[in-house]
Order: structure tokens, then sequence, then C-alpha cells
């Protein structure tokens, strides 16, 4: 009996060598991805790469094995590495422990592999790696859990449905008055404290952020513009930070000042019940006796005292702790910033904290830091049993797809109860109007220096793919171009975001007969490697004329809006024509445009989000 | 998930961080649980065949892995192999230097390695040794067997664990195919058994309290209020309001059929004031999505109907586990009320803040009232058997009385055997009755028991597990002893489908896949956990996973 004779009995000689010959990707080294990692290394699979960007966190250990308690702070993927390799150490294992979206996982180094499994705990990630395995024509298992159901899907270009060919569940988000001026419920003094109060006192400041839903501003001009000066007024108490009344301002400023000018807004408690100030003289004598050590207790709903005590507590912790951080960074380096982390202790008791006193003052029922850490975090439960079924699911699938028997593979459903707790189904054809999948591909090299938008709207698009005058253009920063938006054409490419690896959408918006989005994968020339190309050579070139197909001509009207995942509220750059002239009737649902293009500092078109990360139908395993 | 943790894990905070994605399945009474349960893995049971061939357990140690990642107090491997080369390419918790050393003593030094909370033990006796000590078995709250195992050494285990009132699951994986079954005491009733919330909601609105009356009277006259006010009042308060207008006209019912609640629906639906720029009002639309579902007077649901009228919650005794005096009280306040005690969570609703707390209160004071007098009457009980019993935890009556509509009542079955017991061969047959039954693998694992044992009790001195004479008389006898009775059940293609699946058995020797037994392992352990926290509703009895479809079929055997 030889170490792999129970394998080859199973499996028969063939698909035991194609699956030693075989390369596979391994994206997320998390709890599915432990798992999967070990399955793979014993179901003999040659070699394999690991991809991860995050660090080791003390709430990991409870399932993802690999990982001890001296491993803490450490990249997931080196250590799974080291870990694993012990155990299986004819397998070929490379790690990187950096973001998948980085530009040198471009496009041909997906190709390289023979599948690819998704093990990620966020939809953005998600979606960068489909996207990449549809371009690089590899197939794509994706997994996901939550609690104790988990999915499995397997995506092959062509042949199935890909993970964006259903739309995705949006996170829930809050207009900005609600949050600042009208909270009726925990969550939105929860969301006040966490993406309000904690980055105005410690991270970047809410300007900065885009992280406030402003498309009802025009209806309460006066108050957003009140808010502001209360934000900046904030911003001032910042810099008291470490003296020793910074508590008692800070306190002062957002639960006694900011609630009385509130207060005094006698039409906006017509109907409510108005808030109530707190005073700090009050709670400081009340809360005498209260030790810190209550913020241990997080199962216990604090009373205001208590809020208090934390308060002040996480605040002076958190003040101290940006301190060092400032004293450790050089002038010239970025300013260090403190960010909300649901396993941070001292940001959670802070909200928790905050969340509180401003229930208080709302008279909107406490909760206890266990709870407001899920309603914060957007805790998704984990346990080791859902991941290990769901990493042996997808090696299940993935056997199937190195056998070329995709027709046998499956979707495959966990859940907790039920008749079967693994339901499969079949796979689903590609949905013919998925804005991801079912497009036209082409690649288009550019000279950074020269290349503008024109040359590729003009030369490329309309001269030679015979685009008419009705399409747009999108990148990951919003739409660049479309036929009310011409500032933008004569900007180089590069000022507009574009950059090596990175996707253009253009979608065709005839109203008859229009061509199927296409999507540009753009690269960058590099000079030196072609000397003698740059010359005559065009700024934009394509780099080969394709045949890009029609839309089918479906029962339902076209996804127009929503196409490439965008919704109203993406930024636009640049000022639209028809807009500037006023001429606001042709059905788009008109919101805040960003006339700037610096690409990530508009003025906040974004609704906050809850946790973005969490936003799709399958959810994640950190 | 408000109950405040147990002193012993105050201390730290680190543990409950460590175990965070957890507690938010199953709480800090879950956890606890676990911390308390010792778990005994039988992982193998000398050779299987005259060749030495041993089950190599890697679903054992898969599943105990799940079990001591989240954190069980400890476990023990009873496992008399040696690490072979083999072994090392299938189980990931043996290492190069683990070769010739004991399997037990080494899967336990690994998996001990996972969380350092857990302490582990092995033994290298083959289990039937090990019982004969009747001090071994008590000290466990669990027992996986990895199959196959011989006869007489699986019937010692489970007869001693029935008597203790310890589950067992026994397990096995071979090739692409596993199953597992779970034999639990013969009566095991779970609490808390987190049904969909969706469908716990117990708002009462048949059958108010005066309280409840009350505050449903305060919304007199609605056309009064201003918009403000009038798309904030809270769904439930709206109901009472339409409902009482309703009795009016009514002869005091309230809508008991389908129609009567469509026109009461349509009614609810007309109050919402539609001249504002939604064109209706929240707090209306929720009503009336809640009017199919809320109306509906309160019935006693068979399952807790059934704890009520069994033998144990009737004629308590003085040791009469805290569960059955629990429920013999909660039963006095149904025969007294004619509702269960109030649960007294209210969902989330479009309202005012501070109505939606006074709501609330009153939902939580009466939820607190009925609680009371449940209190008082398991008080008295117990004082009626003296000073015998020591009084039980108020934490417990509480969340007996929240959970009390969906407590759920397990009757053990023993693991199955089909060449013993008739019910299980009429619940077989059944089962292969189903169209793409995967019944045929789970009798193909049968017979490779009777393999198994039929070659350790009378075998040559040289048999082996792929003696085609023996997998062919077993399989034979196993498919006789199924037609016997009823021959129609087990037509050709059935009785291919069975020996089309031993096939998969033979073919991989009694051998493992890795991936498919950690998979297996995390099913096992799932309910394993169910088992040990007394949370979920486990499976009853048998589960059957079949990798080549990817799918897995529950049986009641």
């Amino acid at each position: 009996m030889t170490r792999e004779s129970y394998l080859k009995r199973s499996l028969g000689t063939t698909l035991s060598r194609r699956i030693k010959e075989s390369r596979v990707l391994l994206v997320g080294a998390g709890g599915i991805g432990c798992e999967l990692l070990k399955n793979l290394l014993l179901t003999g699979f040659g070699e394999i790469h690991i991809i991860d960007l995050d660090t080791i966190d003390l709430s990991n250990l409870n399932r993802q094995f690999l990982f001890r308690h001296e491993h803490i702070k450490k990249s997931k993927a080196l250590v799974a590495k080291e870990v694993a390799q012990k155990f299986q150490p004819s397998t070929k294992l490379e790690a990187y422990h950096a973001n998948i979206k980085d530009a040198q996982f471009n496009v041909d180094w997906f190709a390289t592999f023979d599948i690819v499994f998704n093990a990620l705990d966020n939809l953005d990630a998600r979606r960068h790696v489909n996207r990449m395995c549809l371009a690089a024509g590899v197939p794509l298992i994706e997994s996901g859990t939550t609690g104790f159901n988990g999915q499995v899907q397997v995506i092959k270009k062509g042949d199935t449905e890909c993970y964006d060919c259903n739309s995705k569940e949006v996170p829930t988000t809050f207009p900005v008055c609600t949050i600042r001026s009208t909270p009726s419920q925990p969550i939105h003094c929860i969301v006040w404290a966490k993406s309000y109060l904690l980055p105005e006192l410690f991270g970047t400041s809410e300007d900065e952020t885009q992280d406030f839903d402003h498309s009802e501003d025009a209806e309460n001009a006066a108050e957003i513009e009140n808010l502001r000066k209360e934000a900046q007024a904030l911003k001032d108490i910042r810099g008291s930070m470490g003296s020793e009344d910074f508590a008692e301002k800070v306190f002062n400023k957002v639960f006694m000042t900011d609630i009385e000018r509130l207060r005094g807004m006698e039409d906006m408690w017509k109907s409510r019940q108005p808030p109530e100030p707190l005073d700090f003289a009050t709670l400081q004598e009340q809360s005498g006796s209260v030790d810190n050590t209550i913020s241990l207790n997080d199962q216990k709903v604090w009373n205001v005292t208590e809020d208090f005590v934390v308060f002040k507590d996480s605040l002076n912790r958190l003040s101290r702790r940006l301190k060092d951080l400032k004293e450790k960074t050089s002038e010239k380096d970025v300013s260090p910033i403190l960010v909300f982390d649901k396993d941070d202790v001292d940001t959670l008791d802070f909200v928790a904290a905050s969340a509180n006193l401003r229930s208080a003052i709302f008279k909107i029922e406490p909760k206890s830091k266990f709870d407001i850490k899920q309603m914060a975090g957007n805790i998704i439960p984990a346990i080791a049993t859902t991941n290990a079924m769901t990493a042996g699911l997808c090696v299940l699938q993935a056997l199937k797809v190195l056998k070329d028997d995709l027709a046998n593979a499956k979707m495959v459903f966990l859940e907790r109860s039920g008749v079967r707790a693994i339901n499969s189904d079949s796979l689903k054809a590609p949905n013919p109007n998925c804005p991801v999948c079912s497009v036209a591909q082409g690649r288009v090299f550019i000279d950074p220096t020269r290349a503008t938008l024109n040359d590729l709207v003009r030369d490329v698009l309309r001269l030679q793919l015979g685009y008419g005058e009705e399409f747009s253009l999108s990148n990951e920063i919003g739409t660049i171009y479309d036929p009310d938006l011409e500032d933008n054409l004569p900007k180089t490419l590069s000022e507009l975001g574009v950059k090596d690896e990175s996707f253009i959408t253009v979608v065709d918006e005839e109203d008859e007969n229009p061509r199927v989005n296409l999507e540009l994968v753009i690269r960058v020339s590099q000079k030196l490697d072609e000397p003698a190309a740059t010359e005559e050579k065009k700024p934009v070139t394509l780099e080969r004329v394709m045949d890009i197909p029609r839309k089918p001509k479906a029962a339902t009207p076209p996804p127009t809006e929503q196409v490439n995942g965008t919704t109203a509220h993406e930024p636009v750059t640049g000022k639209r024509k028809r807009e500037a002239e006023g001429e606001l009737s042709n059905g788009y649902e008109r919101v805040k445009r960003v006339a700037s293009v610096a690409v990530g500092s508009g003025d906040g078109a974004d609704p906050i989000v809850l946790d973005e990360a969490d936003g799709g139908a399958i959810l994640i395993d950190d | 998930m408000t109950d405040s943790f147990p002193s012993a894990l105050t201390g730290p905070s680190s543990k409950e961080r460590k175990y965070d994605r957890q507690l938010r399945l199953w709480a800090a009474s879950g956890q606890q649980a676990l911390e308390e349960s010792r778990v005994l893995l039988v992982n193998s049971d000398g050779p299987i065949d005259k060749q030495k061939t041993t089950v190599s357990g890697v679903v054992g140690v898969e599943t105990l892995k799940n079990l001591v990642l989240p954190g069980i107090g400890g476990f023990t491997i009873v496992d008399p192999a040696s690490v072979t080369e083999s072994d090392l390419g299938v189980n990931f918790f043996l290492e190069e230097q683990s070769l010739g050393k004991s399997r037990a003593e080494e899967t336990c030094r690994l998996l001990k390695e996972l969380n350092p909370d857990v302490e582990g033990t092995f033994s290298t006796t083959p289990i039937a040794e090990l019982l004969q000590d009747t001090k071994f078995l008590p000290a466990f709250r669990l027992v996986l067997v990895s199959g196959p195992v011989k006869c007489s050494s699986l019937d010692l285990l489970c007869n001693a664990s029935r008597e203790l009132g310890i589950p067992v699951l026994y397990t096995h994986s071979v090739g692409f195919y596993s199953t597992f079954s779970l034999q639990l005491p013969a009566e095991f009733p779970i609490v808390e058994t987190h049904p969909d919330p969706e469908t716990t909601q117990d708002l009462r609105l048949a059958n108010p309290w005066p309280e409840l009356l009350e505050a449903g009277a305060r919304v007199r006259d609605l056309d009064t209020l201003d918009d403000h006010q009038h798309g904030h009042v809270p769904y439930v308060l709206l109901l009472l309001h339409y409902l009482e207008q309703w009795k009016e006209t009514h002869e005091g019912n309230v809508p008991s059929n389908y129609k009567e609640k469509t026109e009461f629906r349509e009614m609810v639906r007309a109050g919402a004031r539609t001249n504002n720029p939604e064109g209706g009002e929240e707090n209306f639309d929720e009503a009336v999505a809640a009017v199919l579902k809320s109306l509906n007077p309160f019935s006693l649901r068979s399952n807790i109907r059934e704890v009520f009228e069994m033998e144990e919650c009737q004629k308590l005794r003085a040791d009469s586990a805290s569960f059955w005096v629990i429920a013999s009280a909660v039963n006095a306040f149904y025969q007294m009320h004619r509702v269960l005690p109030l649960p007294g969570s209210l969902p989330d609703m479009k309202a005012q803040s501070a109505d939606y707390i006074s709501l609330q209160n009153i939902y939580k004071s009466k939820a607190r009232k009925d609680l009371e007098e449940v209190t008082e009457t398991v008080r008295r009980i117990e004082g009626s058997f003296g000073a015998k019993r020591s009084p039980i935890p108020e934490k417990e009556i509480e969340v007996f009385c929240k959970n009390a509509a969906h407590i759920k009542l397990i009757r053990g079955r023993n693991i199955p055997r089909i060449d013993r017991d008739v019910t299980v061969q009429s619940s077989v047959r059944m089962a292969l009755g189903i169209p793409e039954s995967l019944a045929p693998i789970s009798i193909a694992f049968q017979i490779l028991d009777a393999v198994v044992d039929q070659l350790q009790e009378t075998g040559s001195t040289v048999a082996s597990i792929d003696d085609n004479e023996t997998w062919d008389k077993q399989t034979q006898r196993i498919i006789g002893v199924l037609k016997a009775e009823d021959p129609e059940y087990v037509d050709e293609e059935v009785e291919e489908q069975i020996k089309n699946a031993t096939q998969e058995l033979r073919r991989t020797k009694a051998g493992e896949l890795h991936n498919i037994s950690s998979l297996t392992g995390g099913l096992v352990a799932q309910e394993a956990l169910k088992v040990l926290t007394r949370q979920y509703v486990p499976l009853d009895n048998t589960c059957i996973f079949d990798g080549v479809k990817s799918r897995s079929e529950m049986h009641r055997l």
C-alpha cells in the first residue's frame, strides 16, 4: 500500500494523473480556504497557488484550522502554505500575501491555471475574479457560507451562468438626515457612531470618505448646511486630542450642544418626541462607582452611566493609540488614522457606548455590546462544519470539471434542515442579458502619454468597430463618456483612471438592434519594449477587429441602467451637456453628478453602506 | 442571545472573541454545554479482515477536528491501529514521523494542537476490553464510531450507551459514498429548536390580554392624526383597532376563514393614506402583510401536545428530569388559560421609538407574568416531592416558556440493522420506493458490515476484504431479507442498484477518499454539535451522501 493507493483506486489512473498535472488557484485562505487547501493536497493536486490579503485574527481560530494562536497578525496565505506543506511535501505550493485585484494578477496570469477556486468574503473581489476567469476562459468554482448555509457554483464562460448573471442583494442604506438628525432605531445610532463620530474623531472625515447618501440633500439644504458646520466644529475639537478635557469637549459637543440645536428646530419635533440632551457633570457625578471593566460584559445592556464610563474610557484608549501611531510615523508619511473593526475592542467599545448614549437621547432602545458588534460589523456566523462540507463540495465539482463532465457538474446548496441537507441543481445556461458574461471582449493597447478618450471613441469605436452616436463608456470610477458627457473627450485615458490591465465597458445605447456590451481590456504599451512601433503607431490600437454580436431580442427590456453593476448612485465624471442645459426629460434618473475627475474624491454620491463587503446573495466567511 | 455568560467565561474576553462567530449560532448556553462535553471516538476496532486491512478512520478524525475547533471539553480516541504509508496519503492529522507509531496517539497529538482549550487522551486497547470497566463509558456525552466495526463490538457499545442515555453516531465513508446514523436516548427533548423567526411570531391578536386590548383601544380616531402620526401607528395596534371594528359587525368574532381575512385585509388597506409622494404608508403595508398569518386564534401544535400527553409529563416522579417538571407546569398553564406562556418578543415595525418601546413593554411584562405563573407551579411540584429535588434554575424555566410552542421531542432509534429489525426492513423498503433514492447506498454499507463480520468470525485465515465469495453471499443474504416479507419492493432494478452501490465499496476495498471523509466529517460534526448543545433539531436517524451526485438524503430507518 502506497500513499496514493486509496486515491488511485477511487479516482482511477487517468483522473489521478490529470489532477496531479493540474495547476489551480485558490483565492482566499479563510474558513473555506483552509479546508480547500487540505482537501486539494490530499486529493493529489500537483500545483496550488494561494492568495489572501488578510492577516490572522483571534476570531478565525474556531474554524481556520491551519492557524494557531502564535500566528495571529501574520499573513493567512503564507502561514497556510507553511503549515500545509509539512503534511504534503510533494505538492508545489505558491503563496501570495496580496490583493487579487492587483495589476500583476492579470488576465494572462489567470489563464495559466486549470481551475480557480473562490473562497472569498466579499462581493467586490468575487465579481473581480468572476470577470477575470471569464476573460481568461478558466473555469471558476465559486463558494460561500453563512452559518449553517453554504453554496457552491461552477462557472464557465459560455457554458454556465456566471456570478453576475443574477442580480445580487444591495446593501442597506440610510439617508443622511435619519442618521444625523432623526434616528428612530438602534441601527441608526450605531451607524452614526461607526460612520460619523468615529471617523470624524479618529479617521478620515465624512467629506472625504463618500460615506453618505446625499440623494435627498436638495430637499434638506438648510439642515445639511448645519450638519456641515457641526462636523467642522467637531474637527476643531479633534485638535485638542490628548488634553485632559478632550472627553468632556467631545461629549458636550455631540451629546449636548448638537442635540440642543436639533431640539430647537421645532418643526422637526411636531410629531416626534424631541431629543433630550445629556449633561456631562451629572453623569460624571453618578458614575463615580462604575468601574471601567464594565466594558468586558458584552451580554449586559449597559445603563446610561455605564455607557458614559465606557465612552470616556474607550475615547481615552483610542486617543492614546492614535498618539502613539503619530509618534511612530514621520512627517512626510500619510497621517495615521483609526478605522472601525468589529474585532478591535477599542473601536467596538467606543461605537457601542456612543451609540447607546445617542439612543438614550432619542429614547431608542439600547443594545448590548454583543448585539451592537453584530449590527455594526455585519457579522456572519461561521463554524467549521459548514466550511468542511462546502470545501468538500468544491473539490467534487472540480473533479467534474477536470473530467470535462460539465454536464454533470452542479450548483450545490447546503441547508440546516430539510429532507436533504445537501441539495443540488443542474447548472444553468448563461443569462443572455448578463452585463458581465454575455459580452464581447477585446484588447486595446494604449500609449499612456498620448492616448485620449477621443482617440478611443473616434478611432477605435466609431471608425474601426462601427459604433454609432449613442453609446457610453464606463470604468472603475464610473461613466467616463456618453452622448451627453463630452467634456472628457480631450482628456488622456490615464487622467480618467485607465490603467494597465483595467477594464472599460462599452454599452451600445442605440434603440434599434444594439450590440451586446463590449468589454475592453487595456494594455499600456511599454515604449522601451517596442521602440520601432511608436513612431507611426496610433495612440490607441485595437488588438484585432472583432465582430460584436447584437443583443438577443428578449421579452424583458434590456437592463440599461443596471448595466455593469451601475446603480443610480454611480458617480459620473464630467459635466453632462443636457443637464447643464436644464433638460431633464430623457428618462434618466437624475442623481448627483461629479464634475471633478480626481479618482475617489467626489463629494460623496455613495449611500452609507453598512458593510459593502457583504452585499452578495452568497454571504461570507471571513 | 442576551443571556449572560457563565462566570467561568467572563474573565479574559479572548475566549469569547475566539468563539464569537459561533456564539451567534448557539449563544453562551450552547457554548457552555460544549465545554462540559467529553467525546469518545472509536476510530477502529482492529483489522477488518485477515490481511490486516484497517479502517483508516479519516472520517472520525475529521469529525473530531470540527468539534475540537469550536471547543468541546475533551476527547478520547480509541484506535488499536498503527500508522501506515497509506494513512499518510489520506489523513491530514498524521505526518511523516508518525509512520509506524500508534495512530490513536498521533492523531490525538495533532488534533490537540488545534485548540489548547481542549483536553485529549487516547487508548490503543480495543473498545470491547475498555467497556469491561463500567466507569469508562459514563465519562462521555457522545460516542462516535467509524465503521465498519464488527457486530459484537458495536452491539456492546450501543447497548451500554443506550442504558446510560449517551447518543451514538455510527459513520461509514468509502470511495464516493458515505452514510451515518444517530442513536439517541429513548426520549430526547429539544427546547431551543431555533425555528425560522418568521414562523415564531406570536402576537396573540386574536387572543389579546387586557393590557394589549387597552393599548389597541387607545388608537381611537385615526382620522384626527396628522400624517406623520398616522404613518407611525405600529401595525399591531392598527390590526387591533380594525379588529374591534370588524367584531362590531360580526357578532364579536374575528375573521376566521380565508374569505373573511381577505375582506378584513381590504378593510385595513383602505385605511391607508395615499395622498402622499409614496402613495401609501409603510405601517399599513406591514399590517396588510400580517393579516393572514397573525390573526389565527391560538392553537396548540401537535409537537407540544404530544409532550403534554406523554406519561413522563402526566406522572411526575421525584427523579423526573427538569424538562418533564417544567413541561407539566406549562401544561397546567395551558389547561387554565388555553394558551401557552407568551414568548414576549415583538418584531421590528414602523413606529415612533417611544410607541414601539411601550408596546414592547406590554409584550415583555405579559411574558414575565406568564413565566412567574409557570415558575410558581414548578416550585409547587418541587415542594410536593419534599427535599428530594433541588430547585430548577429560573433561567431554564424561562427558556422553556420562550420556546414552548416549538419544543420537539425525538424518540431515539437504534443504529439501523436490516438483518435484525423488521421495522428497519419496512422503512428501508419504503425508502427504496422514492425515485432516485440513495437508500441502495445505505444497504450496501450494511452489506459491508456483514462482510466484515463474516471475515472476522468465520472467514479463512487468509480472507481479505475483496473476497468475492463473501461479498456475493452477504449481498444475496441482505437482499433476501428485504424480499422475504414482500418481494415486490426489491425488483430487478432495485437489486441492480444495490449491487452497483456495493461495487463502489468493493472497488475501493473499503478505502476512504479524503475529500468525501472531510465533507462527511462536517455533516457528522454538525449533528454532534446539535446533540451536545441540545439546540437545533438533530438528524432522526440516518443520512446518506452520494459524492457522485453531490446530494444527501435523510431517512428514518
